[in-house]
């Protein structure tokens, strides 16, 4: 079966949409999933803004993931869930997209994204724009079938080296080949940047599970900050990873965490940790 | 140029680097390491600070100013006419900077932190210029 649309899409059904300014939109988690982390919360959340700019310059270019002034993560959601998505740009031309969004669901705040900043790069490089226009009709229209999201390649890092509670440091190998690559995207397959936010969460995980725990409960991620990307990760390539904990208190600890290949860093941002019982 | 401290501030946390590297003199790309990516973070995070919007692109159609794009540049390299329309753009860049011939793509090689601060206080005197036109 066809992956396009299907292995990395995370928006079935845009229910408004006015041109550059705002979108709304929702994704239905398939029921059978096991779990459906925050980082493709976000994507879905980055995805609906996707749309929204790519109609704004009528599909002759699309955003890639680039900037995030912040995501705050509030809420894990559960599979069978139904995430309502908004997006709000600040701008949008041929050369960027800059907007804000949030996901709940059932009315609570899952995850807000603010400052975040996608440069344009040609549509035809990346997939064929006339499929991606029918495919937004569809979205605005009778939207898609939900459900079709397989699931995850798996997603492991190997641990390098490190200080307990000070550092941490670890090898990732973005997988050569995925259904997702099919969708993420057809004609330049690229390792999204929510997933690289994915596997720097465990990491930072890793790392917290050093730290001298909080007064009360224990260390969870709060809010990403200033993550950049800098470079396509393109399949196969070999990724390495650093947390550090810059600081910490009795109720929040602040990580860097840093992305480097062989031509050098290629994504940075920081995480900072709260005290609580879980996401 | 009373905009400086704030602007040095805002490409200091955007590369990231120590402030005092950010001289006004500074090029981004060559002093201080910037790449594409910074140049969409830096604009944005000074038209979120100073409450002006930088529309994309417009730095070179400006630095073109009266010449038409053959005029200025053919086939991605800027024309004498262009390059002397650009020194005077960019005064504040050392003339020796100007190295013949300048790829467009490479105009943003010569920006300095100063050309920031240019570009904000330009845009700045275009909001209150359009705020003072409107009809009460």
């Amino acid at each position: 079966m066809d992956a396009h649309f299907r292995a990395f899409s995370f928006v079935d059904r845009i229910t408004s949409v006015q041109e550059g300014k705002r979108i709304r939109g929702r994704y239905a988690i398939p029921a059978e999933l096991r779990d459906f982390p925050l980082a493709l919360v976000g994507e879905a959340v980055g995805q609906l803004a996707a749309w929204a700019a790519m109609a704004a310059v009528d599909f002759g270019q699309r955003p890639l993931a680039g900037l995030a002034g912040s995501i705050e993560l509030l809420r894990e959601p559960r599979a069978g869930q139904v995430l309502e998505l908004a997006a709000d740009l600040e701008s949008v031309d041929a050369e960027s997209v800059g907007y804000s969004g949030t996901a709940h669901v059932d009315g609570a705040l899952m995850l807000r994204l603010e400052n975040c900043v996608g440069p344009m790069m040609p549509m035809a490089d990346f997939d064929d724009p006339q499929k991606l226009r029918s495919r937004f009709e569809k979205l605005c229209r009778a939207g898609a079938d939900p459900g079709s999201f397989p699931s995850l390649p798996s997603l492991t890092f190997e641990r390098t080296g490190g200080d307990a509670g000070r550092s941490v440091s670890a090898s990732f190998q973005v997988p050569s080949a995925a259904p997702l690559f099919a969708d993420h995207f057809p004609r330049r397959p690229v390792f999204p940047g929510s997933l690289l936010m994915h596997v720097n969460l465990q990491l930072g995980a890793v790392l917290a599970s050093g730290i001298p725990p909080p007064a009360r409960g224990r260390w969870v991620p709060g809010t990403i900050q200033d993550m950049k990307l800098r470079s396509f990760m393109l399949p196969g390539t070999t990724l390495q990873l650093e947390a550090r904990l810059k600081q910490h208190s009795h109720d929040s600890a602040s990580l860097a965490l840093e992305t480097r290949t062989t031509q050098g860093v290629i994504a940075t941002a920081g995480l900072l940790l709260k005290a609580g019982d879980g996401v | 140029m009373a905009v400086y401290p704030k602007i040095a501030e805002i490409i200091a946390a955007a590369l990231p680097c120590e402030i005092e590297r950010v001289k006004l003199e500074a090029s981004l790309i060559d002093d201080l390491g910037a790449q594409s990516i910074d140049f969409l973070d830096i604009v944005f995070r000074l038209e979120r600070a100073f409450k002006v919007k930088i529309p994309r692109g417009k730095l070179i159609e400006d630095a073109r100013g009266s010449l038409s794009q053959a005029e200025f540049e053919q086939a991605g390299v800027v024309s004498p006419a262009g390059l002397e329309r650009l020194k005077e753009f960019l005064s504040e860049v050392p003339q020796a900077r100007f190295v013949s011939p300048v790829k467009v793509a490479d105009i943003p090689r010569l920006f300095t932190t100063e050309t920031f601060c240019k570009i904000v206080i330009r845009q700045q005197r275009a909001a209150a210029t359009a705020a003072g036109a409107k009809p009460a």
